[in-house]
């Protein structure tokens, strides 16, 4: 029986169907880790661009970035403390759901964009302190309205910068390379 | 050529010269037995809760557990002291050099056996290599019904099935407590955290510390002349000093 599928697939017809075969399911895993690297849907078309262009500071609204291992993401009433005071957040259609969340006391479910998996142990505030800046691994958050990540949060992209930051310092080399860093 | 006579005598020079980062002393004397270390490690690891059915078939997991032994026949047993144990956290751990996917490697840095969980594949070679019997296997997903997600560490990695795991000498406390000392500039004080068993203990008996600072209360008492360390003799150079009899 084998032996006759085999026979079938060698002959010009099977191999275009072999062929094509292969190029779909390449085609699928292609598509598949493009579909993992897009930002998701979030419930509000949040306009990073718009905040930074009126000089607002990342920590303002991500403190904990500075001071411990999660950025976090405001909530509605930090929103609303300046938005409150906008003519404009009344009557905009894409501040709805902001204007509905402070009215229902519902918090708005802000889908996280840059994530990593939970056998990794990240601390923002260790990062902010060796100077790195937001962008660094955010990307120019001056050009994009929703977050989205510029580049793939996998392992040899964060031992790449470890090992460059580490230099000649060999302590510091020990320390930025050891898999209890992160991992535990 | 290398006699036996010799590799014992580099054994023994090098136990002598071993000194751990991080090391515990555990008094066997004051230990009631009372399982508080090991409740406390499970909140704080997200150690799971296996159930009886997989406990009957030996898969009951615990990242430290209180050992009784019992001396004499019947009827004249007497229980000897409580023995708490845990990883010893091997200078020259006999699980690290099995494992095939480099998963348990040791840390340059912290001088801790290190339990890589996205790395490890199960084979269990690591566990079935421990003098101690301390490394335990995830064999299921097991179940947590509501509300006990509510009270999983966010610290600690919440392991899968076909994973070994074991204990970690509570290295997200000791990140936790170094990342804290040099956000504000200073050194970690003696004492200034503990790991979840000592933390729990009612009778003081798990002191945590620094072995290689001389100052240190753990390394005070580790010097002490009745400590032991326990199958010191396979030269694993273990980090957990005992106290019984003192």
């Amino acid at each position: 029986m084998f032996k006759r599928i085999f026979e079938w697939l060698i002959q010009p017809l099977g191999l275009i169907a072999v062929g094509i075969a292969l190029l779909a399911l390449f085609s699928l895993a292609a598509y598949g880790l493009y579909a993992t690297q897009q930002p998701p849907e979030q419930p509000i078309q949040f306009p990073h661009q718009t905040h930074i262009a009126f000089g607002i500071q990342c920590l303002y609204c991500h403190p904990g970035a500075a001071k411990g291992p999660s950025a976090g993401i405001p909530s509605s009433a930090k929103c609303w403390a300046c938005h409150n005071q906008i003519a404009k957040t009344q009557t905009s259609a894409l501040l709805a759901p902001l204007k509905q969340a402070v009215e229902s006391g519902a918090p708005i479910e802000w889908v996280p964009v840059a994530i990593v998996p939970d056998f990794v142990q990240f601390n923002h505030r260790a990062h902010v302190a060796a100077g790195q800046n937001c962008e660094n691994c955010h990307g120019d958050m001056t050009k994009v309205t929703v977050a989205q990540n510029p580049q793939v949060f996998n392992m040899g992209w964060c031992l790449n910068c470890h090992v460059k930051s580490a230099d000649d310092d060999q302590e510091k080399l020990v320390k930025l390379s050891d898999c209890g860093t992160c991992h535990y | 050529m290398v006699t036996l006579a010799d590799l014992k005598i580099s054994e023994v020079k090098l136990s002598e010269e071993h000194v751990g980062k991080w090391g515990m002393v555990i008094d066997q004397d004051i230990c009631t037995g009372c399982q508080a270390c090991v409740a406390a490690c499970a909140m704080e690891n997200n150690i799971p809760f296996v159930g009886e059915e997989d406990s009957g078939y030996g898969r009951s997991m615990h990242w430290i557990r209180i050992e009784r032994f019992w001396e004499g026949e019947y009827p004249e047993v007497k229980m000897t002291p409580n023995q708490p144990m845990l990883c010893q956290q091997c200078g020259s751990a006999p699980c690290e050099p099995v494992c095939p996917a480099f998963a348990t490697v040791h840390s340059q840095a912290e001088k801790l056996n290190l339990q890589v969980y996205n790395r490890c594949i199960g084979t269990r070679y690591c566990a079935n290599n421990c003098p101690y019997q301390v490394r335990s296997f995830n064999w299921r997903d097991y179940e947590r019904p509501e509300p006990l997600p509510n009270q999983l560490n966010p610290d600690v990695t919440v392991r899968r099935r076909g994973i070994m795991e074991k204990c970690t000498f509570c290295i997200q406390r000791i990140l936790n407590a170094q990342d804290k000392a040099k956000a504000e500039g200073r050194e970690i004080m003696d004492g200034e955290f503990t790991t979840a068993c000592a933390q729990a203990c009612p009778a003081n008996a798990i002191t945590f510390g620094r072995m290689d600072d001389p100052e240190s209360l753990v390394s005070q008492l580790a010097k002490r002349s009745h400590g032991v360390k326990h199958l010191e003799e396979l030269g694993t150079l273990p980090n957990v000093t005992y106290f019984k009899g003192g």
